[in-house]
């Protein structure tokens, strides 16, 4: 309680951004990957459309302007560029005063993802509500609340005592909260994979605060079950869907009746499709169409790939050109510059991630430490997900690879998050 | 350097957690980038490469003259993919319905429908995609050219080509056809396959995501060599004077069967071939399968008096007889090999011995069976053998049958007074047919011929067919003198109904009782005249056979049912082929006796 007097006390003193910090230091390792991760995400985001591309005015003009600024690589770079102007802002400005302002930053984030949801104001597409729009830009709101659950859980974090679960009830009880709200307004669009890279963040960051090994033994047993008990019901649902000679897309929904298990058949689908998807689809051109188009662009790039924009399965648009610049950017990459591209990026992410652990352990205070590290956890789950799902290791799920994947607001919220590892490391105490 | 309020230990431990995610990453990289990537390169490779086939257009089948029997026209299947129309080509929808004559508001229906549901539930995530969509079957070429003018985009067709029969049911034995999946099924059609269908042509290119053909990887393209025309050797104005006569004598006779035959005396080609029922090529699938067999070649029948000819070639061949030489016919029994054998009764009584030109004019069946037994029951055998009954004439296709011969050591004791007369053995009409036209062509056993050349599709002539004989059956004479016995038939004996005045023509009778249930049946009877003209000279060779005519009074006699309809095949096609007549053929002729002609 004494330290959140303190923090209050000195909040004028924080409130002069952009000091600069007593012993003037950078990190260089993050910046540098980070840069040629954006560099590798143009270039195949140009790839990716290659062979779709606008076809250029001859002569310099509005028109010529509007096209150019009409394909996605270029409008990959003006968002980098932004998101370059905010990690350096992000950088210079001390950690702790995200500490101070967590609480209002949080409910600016939580307003836009009620907002998206009321018709009218929130653009659908897929299906969902997930984007508002601006006309110039549309901004996806659940990408900030990332950085709000970050912020919020590391702020209650850093102002609680953690020891065993029945001693921290109330602080989880509070983490519970903050991190549900924006989850089930998510899942409310609905944007599932927006809301589970949000668990393992949390979870993370309870790890390292000595929240007690129970707790996450239970957790991880309550995970389990869940998985087991989806497993059960997928291997159920299969056995009487054959029994009866049923088949898996026409006769959706005749195995709900049969089950307390409340998910649709359609959701059992996708989780066949991954688990056997020859069960599902063996012609492998319905539901796993992606999934095997992927693992196919991904294994023919060989050793070296087939160079860059002479990728058939990009180019021909057998990876879906709605996703290849997005969610599908590995495969194109693993495809046109082979298996030393996919160990390039990969080895980017490693420096990237690494130098974030580093970074939490340097800080020392832990607000600076859950913030790194939350960050870091954060990108490595998309990472992992999006790597791991090009190549059949998970179901699909439409996560973005940081600073590769096409999105604005996603480019966003990357640098703002990078911009917040970097001020911790700037800022960071020096005692020992 | 406990921070006490966060664990280094853990972070390490969570480092270790995501550097474990990375080497799962890593190591299944390895094996999709090194491992599976031969089989999925091969994948890809398989999936991309598409081969289209240009369609070769069909040959045609001409007649003799040139005229069209068959032919095969190019229309356009009008299709279109309603994913990549674009808005700004809806205006030009209304010229596109007026040029396909569908309802505008139809063409826009089919435009608009871009999906069709996966299934009923509304949960439904992935309608399929219509990707192609009939507008028309039937476009002309040029109405396709004016579409393509238009430049809808999406809009595409799909040159096809339909085998087209204008004559209808004419020769439909012969011609055959192509079936809707364009398999040719039968007749010509199918035997000359090899020559009309011609070579399709292939481009092999490869095709995006979207199953679109991708014209700039475009890697092999050979074009389509359009099928040669086949030349029958029948002609249309001749085969229509052959159904038209069988019309007739459908309305008239309400036979079960009947076939009419035409061919060249000199080289065997086949002028004609016609039977009843018959039935329309272009509606072949309405037509029952066994409408659809040419009756000539499929259905034995028993020959009857038509079958004496060859007893009395073969006495005559042999020197055994002259027209001259006389036989008792009165006689009901006859000695043979030591055997006692009742001879078949004639419908007539004669009062004097028969001349061996009387018994073929007056188609006597103990005269037959006395000639055969001159011969012998081997020699017998060998020249019905000769003449081209018991064994296959050699008709392409069709399903020809042998008919029954049977040798000699399998007769019965009374075979040899049955079989001259045509009786204890089957034959099909194509067999009766050649067997006259041997005495027509100067003793020689004709093929039956149909095609006569291969045309490609710019006229000139591929390969010629020529009528070849298939051996020599009896001496110029012995034709000579046949021919001589043949023309009295016409002239005094039982045929006089084929008599074309001014025209010798020369020919045989012949009606046989039916078997039905294994005996003969006196009701029902096929009736025959078979014969050439002009007798001295020959040019065509013709049968009419009528199975189970029904008349009013009395029975189907070959004189009856046939011998009319030969009179007015013969005449039509004495004016078409612009036959002369000509002289006498001998002397010899002169009628010896006032007689009235039996039926036989």
């Amino acid at each position: 309680m004494s330290h959140f007097v303190a923090t209050l006390r000195s909040l004028p003193e924080y409130l002069r951004l952009f000091r600069r910090t007593a012993r003037e230091r950078y990190d260089w390792v993050s910046p540098l990957a980070i840069l040629a991760l954006s560099c590798i995400g143009v270039a195949f985001i140009f790839s990716a459309q290659y062979s779709t591309r606008p076809v250029l005015p001859k002569e310099l003009g509005l028109k010529w302007i509007l096209t150019m600024f009409s394909q996605n690589w270029v409008k990959q770079i003006l968002f980098l560029f932004v998101g370059a102007g905010l990690y350096v802002m992000v950088s210079l400005v001390h950690y702790r005063f995200w500490l101070s302002i967590a609480h209002w930053f949080y409910l600016a984030c939580i307003v836009p993802l009620i907002l998206v949801l009321i018709p009218g104001i929130g653009t659908e597409s897929y299906g969902a509500q997930r984007w508002l729009d601006f006309g110039f830009f549309s901004y996806q709101p659940s990408e900030t609340s990332k950085a709000a659950v970050l912020l919020m859980v590391a702020s209650v974090l850093a102002r609680s005592q953690i020891g065993t679960v029945r001693q921290s009830l109330g602080t989880l009880g509070k983490l519970a909260l903050a991190a549900g709200i924006p989850m089930f307004l998510i899942l409310l669009q609905p944007d599932l994979k927006s809301a589970i890279v949000l668990p393992p963040m949390v979870f993370s960051m309870l790890y390292v605060s000595k929240l007690s090994t129970r707790f996450f033994a239970v957790a991880l047993g309550a995970f389990l079950l869940v998985v087991g008990v989806v497993g059960w019901d997928s291997y159920s649902y299969v056995q009487f869907m054959e029994s009866h000679g049923y088949s898996y897309q026409t006769d959706r929904g005749k195995y709900e009746p049969h089950t307390w298990i409340k998910l649709h058949d359609y959701q059992r689908n996708r989780i066949i499709a991954f688990v056997a998807p020859e069960k599902i689809d063996p012609s492998g051109t319905g539901i796993s169409w992606n999934r095997q188009q992927s693992l196919i662009s991904v294994g023919s790039g060989g050793l070296t790939g087939k160079g860059w924009t002479q990728g058939t399965q990009a180019q021909l648009g057998y990876l879906p050109r709605a996703v290849a610049h997005n969610d599908f950017i590995a495969s194109v990459i693993a495809e046109e510059k082979g298996f030393l591209g996919s160990l390039t990026v990969l080895s980017l992410f490693g420096v990237v991630l690494f130098n974030g652990i580093r970074i939490a352990g340097l800080a020392r205070d832990r607000f600076g430490t859950l913030i790194a590290l939350g960050v870091t956890v954060l990108f490595a789950v998309h990472v992992f997900v999006n790597i791991a799902m090009t190549i059949g290791l998970v179901p699909i799920t439409g996560i973005p690879l940081p600073f590769i994947s096409y999105g604005g607001s996603f480019v966003l919220s990357c640098c703002l998050l990078q911009g917040l590892v970097q001020s911790v490391y700037r800022f960071r105490k020096d005692f020992v | 350097m406990s921070k006490g309020f966060a664990s280094n230990y853990r972070i390490v431990i969570l480092a270790f957690g995501v550097l474990v995610c990375f080497a799962g990453i890593g190591t299944r990289l390895v094996f999709l980038h090194v491992i599976d990537r031969d089989k999925l390169v091969r994948y890809v490779d398989k999936a991309r490469r598409t081969i289209a086939i240009e369609n070769a257009r069909r040959g045609d089948i001409l007649d003799t003259k040139g005229f069209v029997l068959a032919t095969s026209r190019s229309l356009i299947v009008l299709g279109v993919d309603p994913q990549v129309l674009r808005p700004e080509d809806e205006k030009k929808w209304p010229a596109l319905a007026d040029l396909i004559g569908m309802p505008l508001s139809q063409l826009t229906t089919i435009c608009n429908t871009k999906t069709r549901p996966a299934a009923a539930d509304d949960k439904a995530e992935d309608d399929r995609e219509i990707r192609w969509a009939k507008l028309s079957e039937t476009i002309t070429e040029s109405q396709y050219d004016r579409i393509k003018t238009l430049g809808i985009k999406g809009v595409v067709g799909t040159r096809v080509y339909r085998r087209i029969y204008p004559h209808n049911q004419l020769a439909a034995h012969i011609v055959g056809y192509v079936n809707k999946e364009n398999v040719p099924a039968a007749g010509v059609e199918n035997y000359a396959d090899f020559y009309l269908r011609g070579q399709n042509g292939w481009r092999e290119t490869e095709k995006d995501g979207r199953q679109q053909e991708l014209a700039q990887f475009s890697s092999r393209d050979v074009p389509a060599t359009d099928g040669y025309s086949v030349v029958l050797s029948l002609d249309s104005v001749v085969q229509n004077i052959v159904e038209g006569e069988l019309d007739q004598i459908a309305k008239k006779f309400t036979p079960q069967k009947a076939t009419i035959i035409v061919s060249d005396a000199r080289t065997g080609f086949i002028l004609g071939l016609g039977n009843y029922p018959t039935f329309n090529l272009n509606e072949f699938n309405t037509a029952p399968l066994d409408v659809q067999r040419n009756f000539a070649i499929t259905d034995q029948i028993d020959p009857g008096s038509t079958f004496k000819i060859v007893a009395a070639s073969g006495a005559l061949n042999e020197g055994l007889v002259t027209l001259e030489t006389r036989f008792d016919c009165t006689q009901e029994w006859a000695d043979y090999n030591g055997r006692h054998l009742h001879l078949i009764p004639d419908d007539h009584h004669f009062d004097h011995p028969l001349s061996v030109q009387e018994i073929v004019g007056h188609s006597s069946n103990r005269g037959a069976a006395r000639l055969a037994m001159l011969l012998g029951d081997q020699r017998f055998y060998d020249y019905a053998r000769a003449f081209g009954f018991g064994e296959l004439t050699g008709f392409p296709f069709g399903g020809e049958i042998p008919g029954t011969l049977h040798p000699p050591s399998k007769w019965s004791g009374i075979d040899i007074t049955r079989i001259p007369a045509g009786y204890s053995i089957s034959a099909t009409p194509m067999q009766i047919h050649y067997g006259m036209a041997t005495i027509a062509s100067g003793g020689e056993l004709l093929r039956p011929t149909i095609i006569r050349e291969i045309r490609d599709n710019s006229g000139e002539t591929v390969y010629r067919f020529t009528g070849s004989p298939r051996r020599r059956v009896i001496t110029q004479k012995t034709a000579d003198m046949m021919a001589i016995a043949l023309h009295d038939v016409v002239v005094e004996g039982t045929g006089k109904d084929a008599a074309v005045p001014g025209y010798q023509v020369a020919g045989k009778t012949g009606t046989a009782q039916k078997l039905i249930n294994g005996r003969y049946s006196d009701r029902n009877h096929v009736g025959s005249f078979v014969g050439f003209f002009p007798a001295s000279r020959p040019r065509v060779v013709l049968s009419v056979i009528v199975d189970d005519a029904k008349v009013a009074h009395g029975s189907a006699y070959g004189a009856v049912v046939a011998a009319p309809s030969f009179q007015r095949v013969a005449q039509q096609l004495i004016q078409y082929l612009n036959i002369e007549p000509v002289e006498p053929v001998t002397e010899l002729k002169k009628p010896m006796f006032a007689m009235d002609g039996g039926h036989r």
